[in-house]
């Protein structure tokens, strides 16, 4: 890249762990009226610069907030400054439980 | 797996008007109910509640809770939709003509019947062959329809034994047996079945163990054969059935109090406190069912209690309380899920209006344990007072449903507004 184009262009800030979580703590399950991240549904966060990769699983498989609970991750994490992708897998290994919820956070 | 709420919805606001009218309907058939049940207005009163309320409603959460119990989307949403249709029709047409009493209408209207109830079967079996995981949800599921398809076919036999006279002129062992089918070999494995895995996610509490819910699958695998064969021509084989079939009752509520016990949602929905108060209900009909069973107990009072106790306080109670459960996430996913993130929504519980429920709740409650006690006694007066109370229950709870369903139409621009504000 060259010196100019260097000087022109901001670097994107580096994204933490933490923002993650925090965003994702924003993600509601709206039966449970319960964070994903109180109910222990985010199995995995990695980072690799602006590229997120994020790990979640549902309270059963076949849960028909798979696609809407993919999406609004994508969007809350989208939103931390620096993040460019979000890519989110569900995964059903190991099973949810309900032992897997904060104790601070039962509704 | 993506599933159009709308057809669920459909299914359960028609089943919601059969309740209310049926409801309505025991006020106004209060005299019928002190006398026998085999009466052309009871029998088309207890089939808008049979056919009408429970079955479609049973349908409706198929197609929403099938695909999750099963792991599997349904095989075509079209046919489900187009299913509606026809069960609508030909369970106006039944309860009509079994009210006005007319042979040949009822015949046409139960072998229009079966042709919904053939292509729910056709449904639900196609989606069972994509099925791998034979969980004890998954086996009750199939053994309920089972049970739907036997109930299908003695009740047609019933309605086409009006116009061509085939049957012996006794025919009240195949009118009893297509009951029990219809309760222990339909309803009973569907409510069995589904509360095992949707409970334990409404209570945020582990599924039920392995040796309860094989108690209750084999208590019942040998119960509805027994009971029914015992009403028709082996009567040693109804004791043995109605005790397989208590001990199938008390294993599952001693299976819902063991998950209300463990849970990690400490309070209680009023919806969920519908499914553990029908719950309850099972005991008093165990009893009084067990009592039928082995002769203690005989004639069309108790028997009419049995059915209050089972239809109305077990099966009725539960459907309601799954109903404000199910409905409002539809909805919420429908109207609210796709902006959720983007722009202030309300949450699930906001769209529920507890007042209503809890007024729906008590009256429900309180009047169908009283009905159950009234019709035993056969007082009119006292029987027309318990359906006043359920009359008023059902439109309570109507007025909630209906509420719930209003955001549909609103598409939640007033609400999202309120809440922005």
């Amino acid at each position: 890249m060259k010196p100019d184009a260097m000087r022109s262009r901001t670097p994107a800030p580096a994204v933490s762990r933490e923002q993650v979580m925090q965003a994702l703590q924003g993600v509601v399950d709206p039966e449970l009226a319960m964070s994903i991240v109180d109910l222990g549904l985010v199995y995995g966060v990695a980072l690799d610069a602006g590229h997120v990769r994020i790990t979640v699983t549902l309270t059963a498989p076949g849960c028909p907030l798979q696609r809407a609970i993919t999406d609004w991750v994508v969007r809350a994490v989208g939103k931390i400054p620096g993040v460019e992708k979000v890519d989110v897998s569900v995964t059903f290994d190991p099973p949810w439980s309900p032992d897997r919820i904060r104790a601070n956070a039962r509704s | 797996m993506r599933r159009h709420p709308l057809l669920p919805l459909g299914y359960f606001a028609c089943a919601a008007v059969a309740f209310l009218l049926a409801a309505m309907g025991s006020v106004w058939l209060a005299s019928d109910m002190a006398g026998h049940y085999y009466h052309p207005r009871l029998l088309a009163l207890t089939h808008l509640v049979t056919l009408g309320w429970i079955t479609v409603a049973i349908m409706g959460a198929s197609y929403q809770l099938v695909p999750v119990v099963l792991e599997r989307p349904i095989w075509s949403e079209r046919l489900a939709g187009w299913q509606l249709a026809v069960m609508a029709v030909a369970v106006a047409g039944m309860v009509s003509h079994f009210a006005l009493g007319t042979g040949l209408g009822l015949a046409s209207a139960a072998g229009l019947l079966a042709v919904g109830i053939a292509l729910h079967l056709l449904n639900v079996g196609l989606t069972f062959r994509r099925v791998t995981r034979w969980t004890f949800t998954a086996r009750l599921i199939l053994l309920g329809h089972g049970g739907l398809t036997l109930t299908t076919l003695f009740g047609v036999t019933l309605a086409f034994n009006r116009v061509w006279r085939f049957l012996p002129d006794d025919f009240f062992p195949i009118l009893h047996a297509h009951l029990l089918l219809a309760l222990f070999g339909w309803v009973a494995p569907m409510v069995l079945g589904v509360s095992a895995r949707i409970y334990p996610m409404f209570l945020l509490t582990p599924e039920p163990s392995l040796t309860v819910s094989r108690v209750q699958l084999w208590s019942l695998t040998l119960g509805v054969p027994s009971v029914v064969l015992g009403v028709m021509d082996r009567p040693p084989l109804l004791a043995l059935g109605g005790f397989a079939l208590a001990l199938t009752a008390g294993s599952h509520a001693a299976s819902i109090l063991d998950m209300v016990r463990g849970r990690k949602r400490p309070q209680l929905d009023w919806s969920v406190r519908f499914v553990v108060t029908a719950t309850a209900f099972l005991l008093p009909a165990a009893v009084v069912g067990l009592g039928l069973a082995v002769n203690f107990l005989a004639g069309p009072r108790p028997a009419l209690a049995f059915a209050v106790l089972l239809l109305g306080g077990w099966i009725s109670l539960t459907i309601v309380g799954m109903m404000l459960k199910v409905v409002p996430f539809l909805v919420w996913s429908r109207v609210y899920g796709p902006r959720a993130g983007r722009e202030p929504v309300p949450t699930l519980a906001q769209l529920c209006w507890p007042r209503a429920e809890s007024l729906a709740y008590a009256l429900l409650v309180s009047g169908i344990g009283l009905l159950g006690a009234t019709v035993w006694l056969g007082d009119v007066v006292w029987i027309r007072g318990a359906g006043a109370v359920v009359a008023l229950g059902a439109l309570a709870f109507a007025t909630a449903l209906a509420r719930i369903l209003g955001h549909l139409r609103s598409g939640g621009v007033v609400h999202v507004e309120a809440h922005a504000r």
